[in-house]
């Protein structure tokens, strides 16, 4: 079984370490990013699972960070961490294709759960993707080939 | 600068209100005075000319009457006859037949010898040769004297015809009283003071003047004597003692004589001068009641104007108060926002903490002790307060526009006693017995719970207010219901036994910034935001309510599907 990587993205840099702590304390593997721009980078060179998003960053925000996230890694969930007064671009985040959100000031705990359920939904996905590509290695060997390349 | 406007304001409605009345009143009055008196005038001026006109058609005729038996005996008769006393006593005793006005009847010579004579004197063999009506008749032929009383003191004239044949002339002169003449001329009466007289041209009366003047008196009042021959004058002129009289003249015996008929103008016109002394007392009248009415009404539109103006005033405030509320919303709920961000950091920091803690325990790095125990309650204390503080910036932002719906089924048998319980202890210390009749076949609504329980404890609040306003802290009674309405409706009414609210005001409840509370208490915001909420939930907000009776609000719901 993978281990769950995530990787936290906010403006507050304290909350970043303090969280990725005791994140890593209670056994998962965490990356952080002060912005958007940052995060997008990281993804590229590591293979993150889950990130946790907050909505309102200087620079790029949340919204459009989101939107460059499904654009480029389509597979990556996305949890929106939401000031209550933005639940609006939490909701616009879940239309945009973020999984969940969660509303500030979050217990850690709450935010394991939610990750764990973006986690399993990713590998449900993976999974049958899985399941699928294999179908179709049992059809045409020669589509498969022509898909990897 | 105000007031200004407002005494502007009321001078220019005073000014139309009594000017548009009044000046068609006026005119009415004034034309109708102007024909009444024209016609007025003009009857009596009619009546005295017709007066004048008969008068002189009666003395007219009465002279040529006369005039006609005297040159019928002239002719009927040569000299020789007439010069016989007992022909001339047969003429005359007829004469008197035709005539009681005939006093005596005399013959004369072309010398003036009175050489014949009837009547009640002895006259023959005077000589009247030097007389000027003598003179005058042989030149003309034909003589009518002025009145005089002659040697007898008796008021007559005379009429003296002259004949001429082959050469030789004689006269015949007959006296003639004047009581005919007098009386007829006399009994003329109109109105009070209406006369008639006659002057010759030295204005000496012919016949006495009713308002006193004897016969053969001059006349004191100088009568205008007109110019034209013929024809009928009429005009006014002052007595001696000033007062106005109208006259009417005409001229008799070719010019010598005047008929004169006269009427106190006064007395003419005494119709004229009830009618003017009414007009007067309507025109006083009637123009106060148009002027009091029109400062009546002015001041009412005025007051009325004044008190929408300063409600409109009102309303300006409130919608700044308003606006300016919406803005410390719209701050807090700023604020709120950021506090989040640090509040997330402190949370985590205490999360870490614990964590920690925990692991050194583990680890047996930390022992048990008191400190260790007071510091682990210190950092569950944080969490505690942390939360707290997130929950009041929740409820800030729940308060703020930007909160978000959730619709989800309310059950109202739960939903409703959850926050009846929220205002119980306000309501018991105001000493109000809240009494609940919730159908336990109610169906669930489909609704944002927040909002609803906004509604719910609106009107619980105003309810109590109400209540409290009448009874202070007691006797005070809330009634909560709620129930199936049929066609897939739910009903849930709240009503108090409160002071009520007026008809006027009741039409206004739900408008935005209407408030009865005074100045400061009360945004006027709260039930018209409880009416929009139940609208958006598709339902119905409706009240009923009687001055000192109570309110009661209800609530009309589609039940959830």
């Amino acid at each position: 079984m993978e281990q769950m990587k995530m990787m936290l993205v906010d403006d507050e840099e304290r909350f970043l370490s303090t969280t990725k702590k005791l994140l890593t304390k209670k056994g998962y593997d965490v990356f952080i990013a002060t912005s958007g721009a940052e995060a997008l980078e990281k993804l590229r060179t590591q293979n993150i699972h889950v990130v946790i998003l907050d909505v309102k960053m200087p620079g790029m925000d949340g919204i459009e960070t989101l939107k460059a996230i499904k654009r480029t890694f389509p597979m990556v969930e996305v949890i929106m961490l939401t000031g209550h007064a933005t639940v609006e671009s939490a909701v616009e985040g879940l239309h945009s294709g973020a999984t969940d959100y969660l509303t500030k000031p979050t217990d850690v705990n709450d935010l394991i759960t939610k990750a764990e359920e973006a986690f399993e939904k990713r590998q449900r996905l993976e999974e049958k993707i899985r399941v699928a590509q294999t179908r179709s290695f049992m059809k045409s060997p020669r589509e498969i080939i022509r898909d990897t390349e | 600068m105000k007031e200004h406007h407002y005494a502007g304001l009321r001078r220019s409605i005073l000014g139309s209100m009594i000017l548009v009345p009044v000046i068609p009143f006026v005119l009415i009055l004034g034309i109708g005075y102007y024909y009444f008196t024209t016609s007025i005038e003009t009857s009596t001026i009619a009546s005295m000319k017709r007066i004048v006109e008969d008068h002189r058609h009666m003395i007219d005729s009465f002279l040529r009457e006369r005039r006609a038996n005297l040159e019928f005996i002239l002719h009927s008769y040569n000299y020789d006859d007439l010069a016989d006393p007992a022909v001339l006593y047969n003429i005359f005793t007829n004469l008197q037949k035709e005539s009681s006005a005939f006093v005596d009847l005399g013959i004369f010579n072309e010398e003036g010898i009175h050489v014949n004579y009837q009547g009640p004197y002895k006259l023959v063999g005077r000589d009247y040769g030097k007389e000027n009506w003598f003179k005058e008749v042989m030149k003309e032929g034909y003589y009518v004297s002025d009145i005089f009383l002659g040697f007898r003191r008796i008021p007559h004239f005379v009429i003296a015809l002259k004949r001429e044949v082959a050469g030789k002339a004689w006269v015949v002169r007959a006296t003639i009283d004047t009581y005919m003449f007098n009386d007829l001329v006399k009994k003329v009466r109109i109105g009070k003071t209406g006369e008639a007289y006659i002057l010759n041209v030295e204005g000496i009366f012919q016949t006495e003047r009713r308002s006193g003047g004897n016969l053969m008196d001059k006349d004191p009042e100088n009568v205008k004597y007109p110019s034209s021959h013929s024809g009928i004058v009429t005009f006014l002129q002052k007595d001696e003692r000033g007062d106005e009289y109208c006259y009417a003249t005409t001229w008799l015996k070719d010019k010598k004589w005047l008929l004169v008929v006269r009427q106190e103008k006064a007395d003419a016109f005494r119709a004229l001068r009830s009618a003017g002394f009414l007009i007067i007392l309507i025109t006083v009248i009637g123009g106060g009641a148009i002027i009091g009415l029109a400062f009546y009404l002015t001041g009412r539109i005025v007051r009325r104007m004044q008190r929408m103006d300063a409600e409109k005033d009102e309303l300006g405030q409130q919608l700044v108060r308003a606006s300016r509320l919406a803005e410390i919303g719209e701050m807090a709920t700023g604020i709120a926002h950021e506090i989040n961000n640090p509040l997330q950091v402190m949370k985590s920091e205490q999360g870490l903490m614990e964590v920690i803690l925990s692991d050194l325990k583990e680890k047996g790095e930390l022992k048990e002790s008191e400190d260790l125990k007071e510091l682990e309650d210190s950092i569950d204390q944080i969490k505690l307060q942390i939360d707290r503080c997130s929950k009041i910036t929740h409820a800030v932002l729940r308060f703020g526009r930007e909160s978000e719906v959730v619709s989800t089924d309310i059950d109202l048998r739960d939903f409703i006693p959850d926050v009846i319980s929220m205002v119980e202890n306000k309501a018991n210390v105001e000493g109000i017995t809240i009494t609940e009749e919730i159908s336990a076949d109610i169906s669930p609504i489909k609704g944002d719970p927040g909002q609803l329980q906004q509604v719910l404890i609106n009107l619980f609040n105003n309810a109590i207010d109400a209540i409290v306003e009448r009874h202070g802290s007691e006797g005070g009674k809330l009634n909560v219901g709620a129930g199936p309405k049929g066609d897939g409706r739910v009903e849930i009414y709240v009503k108090d036994n409160g002071v009520g609210i007026s008809p006027e005001n009741l039409k206004k409840v739900f408008s935005p910034f209407f408030t009865t509370k005074p100045v400061g208490k009360g945004t006027g915001l709260g039930l018209s935001v409880c009416y929009g909420i139940i609208d958006n939930m598709g339902g119905v907000m409706e009240v009923s309510s009687e001055k000192g009776a109570g309110t009661k609000f209800t609530i009309d719901l589609p039940a959830a599907a």
